[in-house]
């Protein structure tokens, strides 16, 4: 198919649908010519109705970025069809629970030689743009009270409402109060539905009293922020490219990961299971 | 609504869509009356013909998962329509960073400073310096490392 008068070849998006490419196209600047399989993803998840549906409730200078968020759900969706976005969600919290494990792991360490040698100094050199670092060296100074300043920088993470579960036993429920009890030092997760007017999306940590964040003020805040994300993460390439080399990388990954998210999927799944899950750690490169 | 050889309540997708809950309804065990905003959300992001394709093509025992990985992204869709549950990616990923970051520094001032335990207590010692002494060094943690040279 060719627009009209012109030598240009059709959208991906008409190209698909088999139908004439206008300049009035909405989905033409989004799905170049050759992004057939961007878009068949795309299409099979949401459809050209509903992509186009929520595009025209959203600001055009944002609908650049809305179409790359549709297209990055979409794609995640192909490669993992069980859980899409929400196994990268939870490898994220993994990593962030390990981080944060190794972490204190180490302040214990400075902790100890603190003890130690109580004439020496601990210099903590850390970059004034940290926060953490801040809080890490106070923590490590009043004796490893070191979540206690985390309120500062704790992730808004994305928690769903128990009511999707329908006996609490949803592998993707996220009730990580029952599993405290073996570090002592988990983010308890909340999610409110905003219909009942409560905070969109609440994280509260165990260990102190934080302020609820909600991740409509986060999401706000860092649209800007937001932006760099998808240059590292645009996986545009992939599709283009030839589709068996596409299956043999995304089967590899999708492996690597469906090994770690079969330890949340299914089931009566919690938090241990989740920390007994072996999470490659290679995966991130993959995205 | 239900078909008389389906005694029980409709699921909430067919009460939705305004049909006939069937016995072998695909959505009928993953959307319970009881939750209808649940398929609605799910209805208006994704459509029912298409959750209703996904399902079908993955195994019976990762359904449920699949739909309230589904559910999740349209609530998150309809919170944020720009971003959807990506701007929650986004966000942990740079928490992720900024994480291994601090790790990073906090593990490189941990090194400094035994390294200069090291140096104070070496010049007094003559069997050796306390560090040498492994009763004093501290347990091993998780993934934490680093060398230990007694040397």
């Amino acid at each position: 198919m060719t627009l009209k008068g012109g030598t240009s070849q059709a959208c991906a998006a008409c190209k698909y649908q088999r139908k004439r490419c206008t300049p009035e196209c909405a989905l033409a600047p989004h799905f170049r010519p050759e992004h057939t399989e961007i878009f068949k993803n795309a299409h099979k998840l949401f459809g050209v109705r509903k992509i186009l549906r929520i595009l025209e409730k959203i600001d055009p200078s944002q609908k650049t970025e809305a179409m790359r968020s549709i297209i990055y759900q979409a794609n995640m969706r192909d490669r993992f069809p069980v859980h899409g976005c929400l196994g990268e969600i939870y490898h994220l919290q993994y990593q962030i629970r390990q981080a944060e494990k190794e972490l204190y792991a180490v302040l214990s360490h400075l902790h100890f030689y603190k003890q130690q040698s109580p004439q020496q100094e601990i210099t903590i050199d850390s970059s004034p743009e940290s926060q953490l670092g801040m809080g890490l060296q106070q923590s490590a100074a009043n004796g490893l009270t070191l979540f206690q300043h985390q309120q500062q920088f704790l992730p808004v993470a994305p928690f769903f409402d128990q009511s999707y579960n329908n006996n609490n036993h949803s592998g993707i429920h996220f009730d990580s109060m029952s599993n405290t009890g073996n570090d002592g030092m988990w983010l308890q997760q909340t999610y409110c539905n905003q219909n009942d007017g409560k905070t969109l999306v609440a994280l509260q940590s165990q260990l102190l009293n934080t302020q609820p964040w909600t991740i409509q003020e986060e999401v706000t805040h860092d649209y800007d922020e937001i932006y760099p994300f998808f240059d590292t993460i645009d996986d545009t390439q992939s599709y283009i490219d030839s589709k068996d080399a596409n299956e043999s990388s995304s089967e590899s990954s999708l492996k690597e990961t469906t090994q770690s998210v079969q330890h949340v999927a299914g089931n009566k799944l919690k938090r241990a299971e989740l920390q007994l899950g072996i999470v490659s750690e290679d995966y991130q490169a993959t995205v | 609504m239900a078909s008389s050889s389906h005694p029980s309540a409709p699921c909430a997708a067919c009460k939705f869509l305004r049909r006939k809950c069937i016995q072998g309804c695909v959505f009928s065990p993953y959307f319970p009356p009881e939750d209808p905003t649940k398929f609605a959300n799910v209805h208006k992001i994704f459509g029912a013909s298409n959750v209703s394709k996904l399902l079908n093509e993955i195994a019976p025992h990762q359904r449920e998962d699949a739909v309230n990985s589904l559910a999740y992204e349209a609530e998150a869709r309809l919170k944020d329509p720009v971003y959807g549950c990506v701007g929650a990616i986004s966000v942990l990923q740079r928490q992720v960073l900024r994480l291994q970051k601090e790790l990073d520094a906090t593990n490189a001032d941990l090194i400094r400073f035994s390294s200069n335990q090291n140096t104070l207590m070496t010049p007094s010692s003559s069997s050796g310096s306390s560090l040498q002494n492994p009763h004093v060094l501290p347990p091993h943690y998780g993934n934490y490392s680093w060398n230990y040279n007694p040397n």
